[in-house]
């Protein structure tokens, strides 16, 4: 059906809105990590069950995959509609139950759900903090059907546009909204729109940015996945209010089912008239299609990115002059993170005091983060900006796990920075962060306990960046070299003595001389562990020392025998089996044989297991070990919430890690 | 429209400047007499600012003067301040190590007090990735060459990493590099791994070039300059034809 006015799409809205809903239906969560770990299959095993027990459409019964449903560290999850419960580590086999148990009659399975204190979702503390605006369909639409996307509200705003508002309208409530390129700068989007607006050139384009590639984020991936439409409907009103008449869609070729997904979707809306040629009878043309990306991280920066969709290498160019006047094939372009396109449809249906009303006064509205690395619910979040830090890692995420001690949180990527824990209390806001030495980039929060290596840490991103610099100029070229081999020696105890100045310097330099904005951030994670953990640094250089246990060679592990529970655990991960000790006795580390590879000191849930210096005095050893016990336990559990030593094996907070990895990273 | 539109005026070093808009800051600076020192720029080919050697500050940031666009009045550019020093001795000891003898580098790097760095030593092959090579074969037509893979593995080379097919071998490439990185030989003529034939002259025998290269340009058999221009000349005065061919009577 081809929709030819507004008015149309208003009637047809109504009446999906009017329709009536499924009885009960199971929503499978189609997010990269539960589909990583089975969700796919656990879909296909549910619809079997229901067939073969012969309930379908008729019945009001469905199950469906749906967008992430955000608790990535219990996945593969199943929600359950209306009555709200949530399920995690779901497997095939508990596929029957569920079918019987809850679809048909409504109740919970108890031993399936993800938190048996708070069967439902509303109830879960990690839903309880968040704010769904852009995620608001994740867990009650199926991602590809255009229905469900316009019976939860998608396409009113299009339908606003051209019924009232006009080009200048979209382009005013935007600018009003006050919104900002959730892309990473931050820059306001008002501006940008203006600008290409009015630059002169009757072709222009514009283009979503979808090339995530940050180690560990994923909030890209599950909104095309999730949310394609919403997506595709505010690129719609960004061609409307600038005068474009072509969009593409730039995704990382690491994303197949988003393309898929996007490339359904458009289809979807073209054959409804809600793209292509003269989309609900207003004149308006808008062609949009997807474009793969070749599979290089430097492909987000805006200018590879136009490069790469004009078939050439990807790689930046100078860029004196804004893509919004030269862009694409020279011509003004509007590129837009997917995420802030999908802020788009919101912001001119709810128009832009009901937008500032989220978020703070010069960051208004939400973001979307992954939260990944060593806290107990990693999981996709969204949250007004200006939320604490601490609401989102302690509470939202549930803190750093048993045993471990909250030390830094990497935000922003691996050109983002690192936070100590001081920073807690920080805004998560574009300004606050850049002030703070980190950035908001896409909303990637890693973070890390006191058994991560804030050097190995650098050394960790600086690798991944050396290996995804283009090569193009030769500060980040042969700089970002030069850094990581620095580090390196740093974490093999090759340190030489003014090691730390010369990388400060080499990634001062690096920030002001290299071409594109990537390399210019490339230093950020060197930068912002030395200015907030720089005595780490001096110890690996003039000592040899890791005081995380985490670099080779560069410490002795020691259990201190008043923390120590006797559970055994490092007894078993020692390689070379010079730990002894009883069940429930304090253990012993013999260090002739041991190989320094910090195994018991990663596995232990206790913090009993240390790093201690080499060639330390016994006495310094001990009052060591009493400072740890006098330690005010910096929001890492310490006296309560610590594990028995018989839920060591079977702990609810920690589930065996699934694959995927995105939210394992 | 008039001057004050078209044309744009600043500072470089406290010097005043007024040239038409979107000149480059590189070239407003050489109309002042002032030298910035580049490596990856021929003013023939399309500026690529991709060796950071030419970056200079204004606004408190630096920026690549070859490429940079003066389209605002009142800018004041400093070529020599601390932190383009700071910089240009940076950019320098890392470019140093893929041409540690190259002697324009080496002066370079004692002007700018600085040396090789030692943990780079593995990667000095004398090439810099500059892409003058790259840029000059493509605006002659050609593109037989490019720089190939990223990072720190990033080179020059032909397609799959072999003699280029499509080279012409007009050595273009090899009088642009700035550092001699390139391999050639003019007589009998080889470049890349491939050697090319010379077509003579058909009035005095000198070569004049390789027949790949000739027929890219549209001839099949032509003169070499110096018969062209004397067959013009003598043309111009209404004489014969040239009828010699011994190259002694030019």
């Amino acid at each position: 059906m081809r929709l030819l006015d507004p008015s149309g799409l208003e009637a047809l809205r109504v009446a999906l809105a009017g329709a009536p809903a499924p009885k009960r239906r199971l929503w499978v969560c189609g997010g990269p990590g539960c589909l990583a770990s089975g969700a796919a299959k656990i879909q296909a095993a549910l619809a079997a069950e229901v067939k073969a027990k012969g309930l379908g459409d008729g019945v009001g019964l469905r199950t469906d995959l749906t967008g992430c449903l955000g608790l990535c560290e219990m996945g593969p999850m199943v929600g359950v509609e209306p009555e709200g419960y949530l399920y995690g580590n779901v497997t095939v086999e508990d596929c029957r139950e569920l079918v019987s148990e809850t679809l048909l009659a409504g109740l919970p399975v108890g031993r399936l759900l993800a938190n048996p204190d708070n069967p439902t979702r509303s109830e879960q503390p990690f839903y309880q903090s968040q704010t769904q605006l852009i995620t608001k369909r994740f867990g009650k639409t199926i991602p590809g059907s255009i229905e469900d996307y316009l019976k939860t509200g998608g396409y009113a705003a299009l339908g606003l546009a051209i019924s009232k508002l006009g080009p200048l309208g979209v382009a005013e409530r935007v600018e009003a909204s006050g919104l900002r390129g959730r892309g990473g700068g931050g820059f306001p989007a008002g501006r940008k729109w203006a600008s290409c607006r009015l630059a002169p050139g009757t072709a222009k384009y514009v283009l979503a940015n979808g090339d995530e590639g940050d180690p560990g984020a994923f909030m890209n991936r599950s909104l095309m996945e999730g949310d394609p439409f919403s997506i595709i409907e505010g690129m719609t009103l960004g061609a409307y209010a600038v005068g474009a008449s072509r969009g593409f869609i730039y995704v990382r070729h690491e994303y197949p089912i988003s393309v898929e997904r996007l490339d359904g979707a458009i289809k979807e809306a073209e054959k409804m008239g809600l793209l292509g040629h003269n989309i609900l009878g207003s004149g308006f043309s808008f062609n949009l299609s997807t474009v793969e990306g070749g599979g290089a991280f430097v492909c987000g920066e805006s200018t590879a990115l136009m490069a790469s969709i004009e078939g050439r290498e990807g790689q930046p160019r100078v860029k004196y002059v804004r893509s919004t006047e030269k862009g694409l094939w020279d011509c003004p372009t509007l590129l837009q993170n997917v995420e802030t396109w999908a802020n788009v449809p919101i912001i001119v249906e709810r128009g832009p005091e009901w937008f500032k009303s989220k978020g703070t006064k010069d960051n208004p509205g939400t973001k979307v983060f992954c939260l990944v690395g060593q806290v107990k619910y990693s999981g996709l979040i969204e949250m007004p900006l200006g939320s604490p830090i601490r609401t989102l890692v302690f509470g939202v995420g549930g803190g750093t796990k048993p045993g471990r001690r909250f030390k830094a949180v990497q935000i922003g990527g691996p050109s983002g920075g690192c936070l100590p824990y001081s920073a807690l209390d920080l805004p998560l806001d574009f300004d606050s962060l850049s002030k703070a030495g980190a950035i908001m980039g896409s909303g990637g929060l890693i973070v890390m306990d006191d058994i991560s290596c804030v050097v190995d840490v650098a050394r960790y991103f600086t690798g991944f960046l050396m290996g995804e610099s283009c090569g193009k100029c030769a500060p980040c070229r042969e700089g970002l070299t030069l850094i990581y081999r620095i580090l390196d020696d740093l974490c093999q105890g090759r340190g030489r003595e003014g090691d730390s100045a010369v990388l400060e310097k080499l990634a001062t330099n690096l920030a002001r001389t290299a071409l594109c904005g990537l390399g210019q951030s490339a230093g950020n994670p060197l930068l912002s562990t030395m200015r907030h953990f720089g005595e780490e640094y001096l110890e690996h250089e003039l000592e040899g020392f890791c005081r995380s246990g985490r670099c080779q060679g560069l410490f002795w592990p020691d259990i201190n025998p008043n923390l120590c529970v006797g559970c055994g655990s490092c007894l078993a991960a020692c390689p070379t089996r010079v730990i002894s000790g009883q069940k429930k006795e304090p253990h012993r580390i013999d260090l002739t044989g041991c190989v320094s590879c910090g195994s018991c000191i990663a596995i232990c849930r206790f913090g009993a297991a240390k790093a201690i210096r080499k060639g330390g005095s016994q006495a310094a050893r001990q009052a060591d070990h009493q400072a740890d016990l006098a330690d005010p336990s910096k929001d890492a559990p310490k006296t309560n919430n610590i594990p028995t030593p018989q839920s060591v094996t079977k702990d609810p907070t920690q589930p065996a890690p699934k694959g995927g990895g995105q939210a394992g990273a | 429209m008039s001057q004050a539109i078209t044309k744009v005026t600043g500072t470089i070093d406290g010097r005043g400047f007024s040239v038409p808009i979107g000149t480059t800051l590189l070239e407003a600076a050489k109309s002042l007499g002032l030298t910035i020192p580049t490596l990856c720029h021929h003013p023939g080919l399309p500026a690529d600012g991709n060796c950071r050697l030419c970056l200079v500050e204004t606004g408190g940031k630096l920026v690549a003067s070859c490429l940079f666009p003066l389209r605002t009045d009142g800018e004041a550019i400093l070529t020599q301040s601390p932190m383009v020093l700071e910089a240009r001795a940076f950019t320098v000891r890392l470019l140093l190590s893929r041409a540690p003898e190259d002697p324009r580098l080496l002066e370079l790097a004692r002007e700018y007090g600085t040396g090789p760095d030692p943990r780079l030593a593995d990667g000095a092959d004398g090439c810099l990735r500059c892409g003058l090579c790259v840029r000059a074969c493509r605006a002659s037509g050609t593109e037989a060459i490019a720089l190939v893979g990223r990072g720190r593995e990033r080179k020059v080379t032909g397609p799959f990493f072999e003699p280029p097919i499509d080279c012409v071998g007009c050595l273009a490439c090899a009088r642009v590099c700035p550092t001699g990185f390139i391999d050639f030989s003019e007589l009998p003529r080889s470049i890349w791994g491939r050697d090319f034939d010379l077509r003579p002259c058909p009035q005095c025998g000198r070569p004049v070039g390789t027949p790949e290269e000739l027929r890219r340009a549209g001839v099949e058999n032509p003169l070499c300059p110096s018969c062209r221009r004397l067959s013009y000349s003598r043309s111009l005065m209404g004489l014969p034809e040239a009828s010699f061919s011994n190259p002694g009577e030019r």
